[in-house]
C-alpha cells in the first residue's frame, strides 16, 4: 500500500488511492476485489492481489500499459 | 468519542515524527449528506496531526467545496489527500485515503507522513527509471482491510 503511494510520490503520472474495502463495498463489487490486498491498475486493466515485491508491482503495471498501448 | 491513540502509541508515533522535516498537510473531504465513517476518520487524523507542529489538517467538504474536491480528484467520503508543504504553497502528489486508516492501514499512513515530508521514496534505482520514463497516467487502488 504504501508501495504505491511511494510511486505516487516519485512521479507526477502516478496517483494511488488506499481504499478501505469493507467501508466501500459497492466499489469493491465493481473491481470484482477477492482477496486483500489488490491493487487494481488503470481502473482494471490489470489487478494484483497480495502484497507483492516493487518489482512484480512495476512488471505487471507495465503490461498493463502495453496492454491498453497494443 | 474516546481518543484513537493511546499513550503508549502516541509515544511510538511522536519517536517516527522525530524525524519529520518538510510540512505536510492532509485535506481531508468529508461529507454532511451521508457518511458513517466520516467522524472517526476526522478525530483519527486530529489526533495524528497535534503530534507534530509540521503536520496540518484542513477539513474540508466534499459538496460544499466540489470544486476543491474534484481538484484533489476526491469523490468519496470520507477521503483525503496528503501533500506536501502547507498553506499557498501546498504540493499534491496524488497520494489518497479512502476509509478510517486503522488497523494495519494506521501504520502506514504514518509511514507515509514521514515520506512525504522527506521526500524520500526508499524505491529502488530500477523502479525509479521506470517512473522517470512513464508518458501516460498510471492509477493505481489499493483495496485493503483494517486487519
Amino acid at each position: 500500500m504504501v508501495l504505491a503511494h511511494r510511486m505516487a510520490l516519485e512521479s507526477s503520472l502516478v496517483e494511488a488511492e488506499a481504499i478501505e474495502a469493507t467501508e466501500f463495498g459497492e466499489l469493491v463489487r465493481r473491481h470484482n476485489v477477492s482477496g486483500v490486498p489488490q491493487t487494481t491498475i488503470n481502473h482494471g486493466a490489470r489487478d494484483v492481489v497480495g502484497a507483492v515485491p516493487e518489482h512484480f508491482l512495476v512488471a505487471e503495471i507495465e503490461k498493463a500499459l502495453k496492454e491498453a498501448g497494443s | 468519542m474516546e481518543e484513537f491513540l493511546d499513550n503508549g502509541l502516541k509515544k511510538q508515533v511522536l519517536q517516527v515524527f522525530e524525524d519529520l522535516k518538510e510540512p505536510v498537510t492532509i485535506l481531508f473531504f468529508g461529507s454532511a449528506a451521508q457518511c458513517e465513517f466520516c467522524e472517526e476518520t476526522v478525530q483519527l487524523l486530529t489526533e495524528v496531526t497535534a503530534l507534530s507542529d509540521l503536520l496540518v489538517l484542513e477539513v474540508h467538504d466534499l459538496e460544499e467545496e466540489s470544486e476543491l474536491a474534484s481538484q484533489y480528484h476526491v469523490d468519496k467520503a470520507p477521503g483525503f489527500v496528503i501533500a506536501g508543504g502547507r498553506g499557498e504553497e501546498i504540493i499534491d502528489f496524488g497520494i489518497r485515503y479512502y476509509g478510517v486508516p486503522a488497523g494495519s492501514e494506521f501504520g502506514a499512513l504514518i509511514n507515509d507522513l514521514l515520506t512525504v515530508s522527506k521526500r524520500e521514496s526508499g524505491l529502488s534505482e530500477e523502479t525509479l527509471s521506470f517512473l522517470a520514463g512513464l508518458k501516460e497516467p498510471v492509477h493505481l487502488m489499493i483495496f485493503s482491510t483494517p486487519t
